[in-house]
Formats: structure tokens, sequence, C-alpha cells
């Protein structure tokens, strides 16, 4: 990388010497962020010290400026921030004026990100626009909240080993999950019958026609209709306990609201069975009669089963549950009008003859009716002034009913809008695990994506576990699923201690890197994932352990995920993947771990959910097309990607340029990144090429370019606009491209065998991973060198979009 | 980086070569060139004092601007170049548009800066500017109260002190425990003096008094009389804690107070000494009228709800609304009931025996209510009923809008006024505890300076009005903090 800009790759850090003097030299510094120039005095930066401008006029070493900012030039006396352009001007003019004012049309939360970055509290934002921050930030949260509960009472499910729990889970789907399957569907909708048949078996239970009368003269149910309603009861009854038994968590499902409906709607028939059988003859059958009516009643609630078919009940009682405080308010303005409205016309009344107002409460059904405008005319004002207390009653009434009302209404749209908003995001996404397991992808729409939540990202690990389950159910079935973790260890061992040349892995968990490392892992599971069914494939006896350990890697990290929902930062963070990364590459930054600046940007992989043997080929392709520098220093390292993988920092910034990387990087590519990253998108389009919707395709190409400075080689300026534009559009989207390239692979295998074009990409895969699997070391080192030889021509020459690139590929096979 | 063309017509002036002069600035990093002639027409704009004093030496160069580069001749200033970007049309255009994007408030300090007038500030983004500046004005309000609240006066004597404490106890019950009991207490007596009311003129649990006239329940009577009590009380004791005695006795909530408890006094001296005054019919009379007054005491209830002053607030403010509601309602009515009253003249037995008296018939249709008392029997005098139903549906629900409208913002606005005032309350609290390492930390005397320089400047006009406050609520921390050293 070259850390001075201008500088050639192979020139050392500049010395603190140097640094000082190009500070002192200045009275202004050029900041340039996301490629916007800015111009400030050194002087205004030092009025807020401990922030991160501020931290900048401080250092005086090579190692603790990069820790600021992402590159800097001392010739130009220019320090270069990866950050969104937009927010810094505001937050430059916050140290210029010492008001912090946000841009309006921003994101609260991306600019809640941008202010952590830059070290500044969210508390100084000024009076007039901290209420809209505030007001949005907490709404967001709230929203996220709630997104995530859901998500996690659907996906978070984890049902206990014994030998049925795959049945219970399959008899859970079938009741819970009408969209699962069509005969849930058909259960939901046979369920919906009942519901409606029972009700109108009640209704008519009361018509006088069709009622019968007992040996007490007392009337009594229709005996065709009892044999309804006990249909019903019985089906209701079936439901709820095989609802019970197939729950995996009992006292949740005890718990939740809708089963508590359900359990009231059968209840009642059975108390009024127990008590009419054991009370026949005894004395107080009145009273008994008077419990059992009351019973009967109670039958009614099994209409608000409903609910649980419908997203417009849900929403609706939600609502309510939220705006209690407006209902409140409605019906406080209401008592209050009926008060002085009934006592007014109580006092105009009251010396007419044969006056129905006779005393307040009285009249207050009347006000009741007027102001609610119902009007039934049982009782209407006589008198003169009467007439003219009632007709102000009636406006007064209108008004106030009108007024709260509002308020609840957008509760209600709003919150309606988000359920719509997640059914279509759930029912997306079992269309995607349908197209996977069909084999088919179906393009998907990647902005859409964007407005999930990191919090999401387990649930997507979790899934991208059912579909490996799913994908290679012809040879491992769930319950192999569960390995010793001893395994896990063990690999992880063996792939690091074929890793010796790797000096960053030896602290795999120093403390400030946990997190980092959790997500690291996180990611890693999702990138590999994608070669899990090439493995299989190729080497189903041989290797068929393999995804079974990784899949108990990923079991077993899941749970011990930090919430997300804890941890306020990624709650502030969640609107995208990007932001996430971001947040994790500061936090290496201010671990203050040398390791975390020496490897520079080579590793930017922009695609991280390549697999294992990309990234080797990338960085050993790196290294090879640049020797010398830093750039061979990485590629070296880049021999053992496991183990960086898993312990070095450096890949904390590999993730960073990977999720936000859409910013343009100039400084970031060298003559070794153009290359490299070509490879790699060139790898990864073996994968995605040509099965994949467009949008994921542009993708790729996209990340791996990255727009060049002045100084590069003319071959990648070819990368140019085209691709930052769109980049910038796709690169929101990193978990819908996750699933979509973990599920390229099963599919492309499929048509692999399909298609002669695709059968040289999958053989290519295949050797790679046959490589990979059975001999780390040696796909490593002989790997790149097959791939560049292959793909690396045509990644300095084309680099325009990996069609060409794989078909350069493609002729070289 | 982005030029400003040169104008066309400056050709036309050519002739004059000091107008000839062009500047290069560089404004937060965005460069450009500017020229005299268009700097100058505002002369007392900063720029144009620049290109004038630009062979004058470098004190009022670095006066006017941040720094200067003699080689280039340029003029570095530490702004934000978005709002420069704005501010320059003033030069071109002879107005201002604030950029989408930008606060006001923002915008305002950097055309301070550039010595430009508010006034070129274009009409259609003054709006902005007043509503921000409104709301700013409300919060800082708000965050005085609260301040108010928190303050612990040093008072001057052993009475301001119990006042203020008595104060604080009656009027906010926010402050302390007791103030909290004392108000939900005050919330019960109103709730049940109501009740009583009501449920005094019910037949039943009335009793009869000698001369055969119903009366009140003595026990209801003497519930009645605690509540009042407790009223009257409660009353005295916030007029005497109370600052500003007159300001109190005007407040819309005292005036209701003042009128739930007063009718039981003045019948309680009527009874007594009404009857040597007046005769006994004209006193009973009375008694029954102030008897009506007691409804005032629900309102009372309006203290203890923020929802009831919400409505109360945007009732007032949408007074015109009102009116138009009433009058469309009036010009409705007059319509409706004179054509029902002639079209129904046909029928023999019609329920409309005057205009006035189908007053009562329109007001009832077109609010939808419908008693069924009169109704229209004529073909002709349904359809017009049936006119007059949709009419006044439209009459009603058009007004209505703006109300609700009005009631929303303001509820909205509450809400937000709250977090507003904690934010800044918490602003406050930070800057005061970095004032005081500030202080304790200063070693480099001239950053610190710098440093509390602009603290201080932060606080300073966009809530100009609590700038005092916050200076004796900083002190007040910063005594407490070394106190506590």
């Amino acid at each position: 990388m070259n850390k001075g800009g201008s500088r050639s790759t192979t020139s050392l850090p500049p010395e603190p010497v140097e640094i000082i003097r190009s500070k002192a030299h200045y009275r202004r510094v050029r900041l340039n962020v996301g490629g916007l120039l800015h111009e400030v005095l050194w002087r205004t930066l030092d009025r807020l010290p401990r922030t991160r401008l501020g931290k900048l006029r401080d250092c005086n070493t090579h190692e603790s400026l990069m820790e600021i900012c992402d590159d800097y030039s001392l010739d130009d006396n220019e320090y270069f921030f990866d950050r969104h352009p937009g927010a810094f001007t505001s937050i430059l003019n916050f140290y210029r004026t010492g008001k912090l004012h946000m841009m309006e049309e921003m994101c609260a939360l991306s600019f809640s990100q941008e202010l952590d970055f830059w070290g500044i509290d969210e508390i100084y934002l000024e009076s007039c626009c901290q209420a809209r921050y505030h007001q949005k930030k907490e709404q967001m949260n709230e929203e996220l909240k709630r997104e995530a509960e859901t998500m996690r009472g659907r996906e978070g499910e984890d049902f206990d080993t014994t030998c049925c729990s795959e049945k219970q889970k399959k008899l859970w789907d079938l009741l819970e999950k009408p969209s699962s399957s069509l005969a849930a569907k058909v259960l939901a909708i046979i369920s919906i019958l009942f519901i409606v048949l029972s009700t109108i078996a009640l209704s008519l239970n009361t018509l006088p026609e069709l009622q019968d009368i007992d040996e007490f003269g007392q009337v009594t149910d229709n005996p065709q209709l009892a044999h309804v309603e006990a249909v019903c009861i019985a089906w209701f009854t079936m439901e709820y306990l095989l609802r019970f038994i197939s729950s995996p968590s009992k006292w949740k499902f005890f718990k939740g609201p809708l089963n508590i409906i359900d359990l009231l709607a059968i209840l009642p028939y059975y108390v009024t069975i127990f008590l009419t059988e054991s009370n026949k003859s005894v004395l107080q059958f009145q009273n008994v009669r008077r419990v059992v009516q009351i019973f009967r009643i109670m039958r009614i609630l099994r209409i608000l089963k409903l609910a649980r078919h419908s997203t417009g009940l849900q929403s609706l009682g939600f609502t309510l549950r939220r705006s209690y405080n407006e209902l409140g308010l409605l019906i406080l303005f209401l008592a209050m009008g009926i008060m002085i409205f009934s006592s007014l016309v109580f006092f105009a009344e009251k010396d007419e003859e044969d006056t129905k107002f006779k005393s307040i409460p009285a009249s207050f059904w009347w006000a009741t009716i007027t102001m609610t405008t119902v009007g039934y005319g049982d009782i209407y004002p006589k008198t003169l002034l009467g007439k003219i207390i009632g007709g102000l009653c009636c406006i007064a009434g209108v008004l106030v009913i009108a007024l709260p009302i509002p308020i609840i209404v957008n509760n209600f749209s709003e919150f309606y809008k988000e359920q719509k908003r997640q059914e279509k995001a759930i029912k997306r996404r079992e269309a995607l695990e349908r197209a996977k397991r069909n084999g088919s992808i179906i393009s998907m729409n990647m902005k859409e994506a964007f407005a999930r939540s990191v919090e999401l990202i387990d649930v997507v690990v979790e899934n991208n576990g059912e579909n490996m389950g799913k994908v290679q159910d012809n040879h491992l079935s769930l319950s192999h699923r569960k390995e010793t973790p001893k395994r896990t260890t063990s690999e992880m061992g063996s792939t690091q201690s074929l890793e010796p040349s790797s000096p960053d892995k030896a602290h795999p968990a120093s403390p400030q890197q946990l997190n980092t490392q959790k997500l690291e892992e996180m990611y890693n599971k999702m990138a590999k994932t994608q070669s899990q069914p090439n493995l299989n494939s190729k080497d189903k006896g041989h290797l068929s352990k393999a995804p079974k350990k990784r899949d108990e890697i990923e079991m077993g990290i899941i749970p011990t995920e930090p919430a997300p929902t804890t941890d306020m930062r990624s709650m502030s963070s969640i609107d995208s993947f990007m932001s996430c990364a971001a947040d994790f590459t500061e936090s290496a930054r201010f671990s203050h771990s040398p390791s975390t600046i020496v490897p520079g940007r080579v590793s930017t992989n922009p695609v991280l959910e390549t697999t294992l043997e990309h990234e080797a080929m990338v960085s050993s392709h790196s290294a090879t097309k640049v020797p010398g520098g830093r750039g061979s220093k990485h590629g070296l390292f880049s021999d053992s990607p496991r183990g960086l993988r898993f312990s070095n920092p450096l890949k904390n910034r590999s993730l960073k340029v990977n999720f936000k990387g859409g910013d343009a990087d100039p400084s970031s590519s060298s003559l070794a990144q153009g290359p490299g990253g070509g490879a790699l998108s060139d790898s990864s389009a073996l994968s995605a090429h040509s099965l994949m919707s467009p949008e994921v395709s542009v993708y790729t190409t996209a990340s791996s370019k990255t727009p060049p400075p002045e100084t590069l080689i003319p071959t990648v300026f070819t990368f140019h606009d085209a691709s930052i534009s769109k980049f910038i559009d796709a690169d929101t989207d990193e978990e819908e491209h996750l699933h979509d390239s973990s599920g390229t692979n099963a599919s492309q295998r499929l048509l692999g065998k399909a298609s002669p074009k695709l059968s040289s990409y999958s053989s290519h895969h295949r050797v790679a991973n046959h490589l990979e699997g059975s001999q780390r070391m040696l796909g490593n080192s002989v790997f790149p060198l097959e791939a560049r030889s292959g793909g690396g021509q045509g990644n300095h020459v084309l680099s325009r979009g990996e069609r060409s690139r794989s078909n350069t590929h493609n002729e070289s096979k | 980086m982005w030029t400003i063309p040169k104008p066309r017509y400056k050709n036309c002036n050519s002739l004059d070569t000091r107008d000839e002069a062009e500047i290069a600035v560089n404004i937060g990093g965005v460069k450009l060139v500017l020229y005299g002639d268009v700097l100058n027409r505002y002369p007392e704009s900063r720029l144009a004092e620049l290109i004038n004093c630009s062979t004058l030496s470098y004190d009022i160069i670095y006066s006017l601007c941040d720094d200067y580069d003699p080689g280039k001749r340029e003029f570095y200033f530490d702004r934000d170049p978005d709002a420069f970007r704005c501010i320059i049309d003033v030069y071109y255009f002879g107005e201002i548009h604030i950029k989408r994007g930008i606060c006001p408030i923002c915008f305002i300090k950097e055309m301070e800066f550039w010595k430009i007038d508010q006034s070129y500030l274009d009409e259609c983004c003054k709006s902005d500017l007043t509503e921000k500046e409104e709301e700013l004005a409300e919060i800082a309000n708000k965050v005085k109260l609260i301040l108010d609240d928190l303050d612990v006066v040093p008072s001057f004597n052993r009475s301001a002190r119990y006042q203020k404490s008595l104060w604080k106890l009656m009027e906010k019950p926010e402050s302390s425990l007791p103030a909290r009991i004392i108000a939900i207490a005050s919330f019960l007596f109103v709730l049940v003096s109501s009740l009583v009311m009501c449920v005094g003129t019910i037949p039943e649990v009335q009793m009869e008094d000698d001369e055969g006239d119903l009366v009140e329940h003595p026990t209801l009577e003497a519930i009645e009389t605690t509540c009042i009590g407790w009223f009257t009380v409660e009353y005295l004791l916030r007029f005497m804690s109370s600052p500003n005695k007159l300001h109190f006795f005007l407040s819309f909530m005292n005036i209701i107070d003042f009128l739930a408890i007063m009718p039981f006094y003045v019948v309680l001296t009527l009874t007594y000494q009404g009857t040597a005054m007046m005769d006994l019919a004209k006193v009973q009379q009375a008694v029954q009228a102030l008897r009506i007054m007691r409804i005032a005491r629900i309102f009372k209830l309006a203290r203890h709800s923020s929802g009831l002053q919400t409505l109360t607030y945007a009732l007032k403010r949408s007074f015109k609304e009102l009116g138009l509601l009433l009058m469309y309602m009036g010009i409705g009515i007059f319509v409706f009931s004179a054509l029902g009253y002639t079209l129904e003249q046909s029928h023999p037995d019609t329920l409309f025996s005057s205009i006035p008296q189908s007053f009562w018939w329109a007001i009832i249709t077109m609010t939808t209510v419908g008693y069924g008392d009169i109704y229209p029997k004529t073909t002709l005098g349904k359809c017009n009923a049936a006119i007059s139903f949709l009419c006044g549906v439209i009459a009603i629900a058009l007004p209505i809008h703006p109300i609700i409208n009005n009631f929303v913002i303001f509820y909205n606005k509450q809400r937000l006024l709250e977090t507003a005032a904690k934010h800044e309350l918490e602003l406050m609290e930070l800057q005061s505890s970095e004032d005081s390492m500030v202080k304790a930390t200063r070693k480099s005397g001239a950053l610190g300076a710098l440093e509390s320089s602009m603290r201080t400047s932060r606080s300073d006009n966009s809530i100009p009005l609590i700038e005092e406050s916050t200076r004796t609520f900083k002190s007040r921390k910063y005594c407490s903090e070394t106190e506590s050293f």
C-alpha cells in the first residue's frame, strides 16, 4: 500500500521528524473525506483535541497517523479518510463554529455512526437538530428491536436434540407457518373455516326457531348445532394440543397472547360440560345455569382466533397496545364532554314535565349517544336551552372524537406498513431458499435487503446453516450436525499449525478483538458455506466430515454471538452491514495493535464471501505480481488465509473495505491491488457468473474494482467510473449477496452438470476445493499460480466486467 | 473546483480599473476567484472589505480572513463551503436561498460571518428559519422552567425559601414525592366531587326536607363540603406561595379553580343571609343557577392532564377554523331548515311547525345524530334531508381537518419538547463538567482559553434566554464539584 500517497510502494514510512516538519510547515491541512477535499486550519482542529481530528494533530509517527486516518500524503499535506463525505461537512462545521448541526437529508442512524467515527458525542447536537435526530433514532431502534424480536421468534426456535425433534419441527412448521408448505396452508384454511363455522353455529343457536326445550322447560341448544359445536371444539382442542406438543418452548407457548386466546376459546366448552354434568341433580341449578351462560358468552372469544391468520388484526392489537396513551386521551375527552353536557342538559331540562333527564347519571346516556352522533332518539331535549346544548354537544362530540384519532391512525399505519414489509421480507427469503433448493436463483432486488438489520445476520447465518442442511440432504442428515466441539478446535488447531509462517495468528483472543473476531467468524462461516457444496460434490465419501465440522462451527458460534440488541452500538449501526463492518474496524483501530497497520490494504479482498482459496489466490497473486514492498509481505502472510482470518486484525481492514469499500478509496489500490481484486472477482465470478441476477454480477465486478489513485498503471484506470456508482448501490446489500453466493454453488453444481460451459467452472472449483480440502498448504501455494495463469492476464487487460474476464479464463482452461 | 463565471455585463464598466480587482478565496478547501465589481455591490460585507483593503497591511487581512497565502494571493477562510455557495448568490442575484439540508440556524451564523444582512434571505426560506427559531425559543422556555424547578436558590430569607418550596410542592408534581402525592390527592378530590355532584341528582338518593323539596343527601353534602374545603385550602396555598399574585390570579387554570369553589360559598352566604335581603324563591333560583357552576370543577382535571392542555391550546390556536366550522354549520342549518320547513308544509301533520323549530332538526341531521323526534314525511323533504346530511358531513369534515392538524402538531411537539429539554440539560451538564475539567487541567493556557471561549460561545445565541441560567447552572455545578474534591 502506498502510505505516502504519491510515494512508491517500496518506500519506507516517513520518519516522525518529517511528519512534524510537515505539520509545522503548513498552517492548514487538507482533509480528503471520501473524495471531497476540505481545507481547514490546524488551529481549528485543536479545539476538540479528544476527537479523531483533534488527535490527528498530535500524531507524529506513521503508525499513529495510520490509526487515525486511512491514508495521507505529506507532500500534499493531505489526509484521507474513507468516510461518507456528506456528514463530514457538518462535522467539520462543528469544529469551525462549535455548533453541531445535522444535514437534513441525512439518515439519523448513519449520522450517528459518523459521529461515532469522528469521536464526537452526539450530545453536542444543537437543539434545533437533535430533537429530530433523537426522535428518529428512537423510532428506528424501537423498530429494529421489534423486528429482531419477531425474527428471533421465528427463526430462533431451537429444537432440542431428542430423536423426534425433526418431526416436532415439521409439525411446528405445519401448524405455525402456513406459508411453509401446501399442507400447512390447507391446514390454516381449514382452521379458519372451523372458526367461522363455529361462530355461525353460536349465533344460530340463539334463534328461537332453532332452539329446543329441555325437561326443565328451559331452552337449550339445537342438537344438530351442538354436534357442530362439538366437532369444532374437538378440532380446536386438537390443534391446540398439537401446537403445544410441537412447540419448542412450552412456557413461551403458554404465555403467547394468541395461544391464550386459543385456550380461552376452548375452555368454556369444557367448563360448561363439567358444570352441567356434575350439577345435574344439585339444587343450585339456577346458579349453575348462570355460570354456564357466562361461559357460553366467552365462546365469542373464538372469533379472536382469526387474529392468528390476519396481520391486520394483529397490527390492530398492537396499535391499541401502543397507543393506549391516546386512547386514554380519547376516553378522557369523551368523559369530560359527557360530564359537562349531561349536567348542563340536566339543569336545562329538569323542570320540564315528563322529562327523561331525571338525573345527571341518567342523562349520561343521552350525552354519550349524542357525542358519538349515534342518536337513538329515546331521550332528546325538549326545551330551547336543552336543544342549544344538544347542538353544541353534537359539534363538540365530533371534534373531541376526531382529535386523538389521527394519532392512533398514524400508529396503526406505521405498524401496518412495517408488518407488511416484514412479511414481504420473509416471503422473499423463503422464495430464495426454495430457489436454492431448486437450483435456480431468482433475481433479487438488492436495495430492499438493505433495509434489513444487522441483527438479521445471525438469522442469515442460521439460514445458511439450514440451507446447507437442505443442500446436503442426500448425504448429510441434520442430526449428523452434532459433532464434538473438540473436532472443531482440533480442526482449527490443525489449520493453524499448518501455517507457522503467520505471525499474527499468535494472539487470536486478545480481548479488544473479541467482538470483531466473532463477527469475523460469522462472516467466515458464511463464506465457507459457499465452498461446501463443491466439496461434497467432489469428495463425497472422502471429505464428508468437513462440512459437518463447519456446521459445527456455525452451530457452536451462533449462540455465543453477542446479542445485538443489547449492544447499543450495533443497534445504532444496524442499518447496514457496511456500517457494522466500519464499526469494528474502528475498534480494531483503537485497539492500538501494531498488526493492524502493517498489512495495509493488500488484503482488501472486496468480496469476503469468496471461498478461502479465493482469498489465497488473491493474496498470493498480488504477491507474485508485486514482489517486495508491502504487497509481498502480505502475500507471505496470506499463505495461511485461515489463520489470518481468525486471528489477524488485518482482516478487519479487509472487512471494512469489503463492506464500505463503495466509498471510493483511491489510495487503497496499488499495483498489487488491481489485479488482486480482479483475480478475486474472477473467482467469485466463476461461481456467480451467469447464474446470478445482473445486479449481483455488477456487484462482483464493482467490488473488485477500487478506484485507482493517479499513480496507478493505466490498465487499472479502466475500472474507473462505471463501477463506482453502481458499487455504492450494490454495496449496500451485502447480506443478500451472501445469500446469493452461498446459494450459487449449490445451483451451480446442478447446472454445471447440465451445461457444458459451466462445467469448466465447476471443475475448476472442484480442483480448488479438493486442493484446499486435502492439502491446504499446497492448495494455497499452487492454486493462485494456476489462477494467475488462467485469469490473471484477463484481469490486467479487461477488468471491465467479469463476463469477459471469465471468458478469458475459460479459454485458458 | 468550481468557479463562478464572470458576469457578462462586466465588460460594460471595464473602464473602472479598481473594480477589475479579483481575489482568489479558499473557503474551507473550495477555491474560487471573485471579482471586485461584483463584491462591491455590498460594500459592508466581509468580502468587499477584503477586496478594498487587499493592499493594506497583513494585520487587517488577518483580521478579515483566517489565512493568507501571499504567493498565490489567496485568502483562506475557515468556514463552511456549502453555506458560502448559497451566500455568494447575494452578490449576483441580490437574494439568498438556503440550500436544502443546511440547518437555518447554522446558516444564519454563516451569514453573520460574511457580514451580510439577514434581510437578504428570501421569503421562502425565512419561514423555515422562523419555524426553527420558534422551536428553539420553546425549548429554551422549557429548559428554563426545568432549571427553575431544579434551582435550590440560596434564598435571601426564610419566608422566601418557604414560599418557594411550597410553590414547588403545589405546582410541580414531578419535583418530589410529597408533591406527587398532593397532586394525586387533588386529582382524586376532583373526581370524587364531580361524582358526588352527579349522584346527588338521582331522585332515589335525594331526601325530602321539611317543605317537601328534594335536597341532597346529607352524606353527599358532607363529602361535597370536604372537597370544597380541600379545594379552598389548595387554592389559598397556591395563592400564597405564588411569586406573582396578579399573574396567578389571572391565569386560566386558577380562574377555573376559583369558579369551582366560589359557588359553594355564595350559596352558603345566600342561604344564611339571603333571606334577609330577598324572598326565598329568588334565593333558591340563585342557588340553582350557582349549582350549575359546579361543573367547572371538571375542568380542574386539565391541570393534571397534558392532553387536555394540548386540546385547549389547539382550540385556542385554531380559533379561525372553529369559526369556519360554526359558520358552515350555521349556513347549512339556515338553508336546510328553511327548505325543510317549506317542503314539509304540504304534509297535513308535519313535524316542522316553524323555521326555528326545524333548526333543531337541521342540526341533528347535519351532525348525523338523528334522534328521530322530528323527521320529514314528504318525498321532497326526505330528499332535502339526504342532501342536508351529506352537506353536514362535508361541512364538518372540512374545517375539522386543520383543527386536528393543529392538535396533532401540538401533541407531537409536546413530546419533542420534552426530549429536547432533557437533551439540553444533559448538554449543559456535560459542558459544565468539561469546563471544570478544563479549569482543572489548564496548563496550556492558550489552548484552554480557546476551548473554553468556544464553549461559552456555544450557548450564546441559539438560546439566549437560558444563557443566564446556564451560567448559574454551570457555576453551581462547578462549585459542587470543587467542593467534592
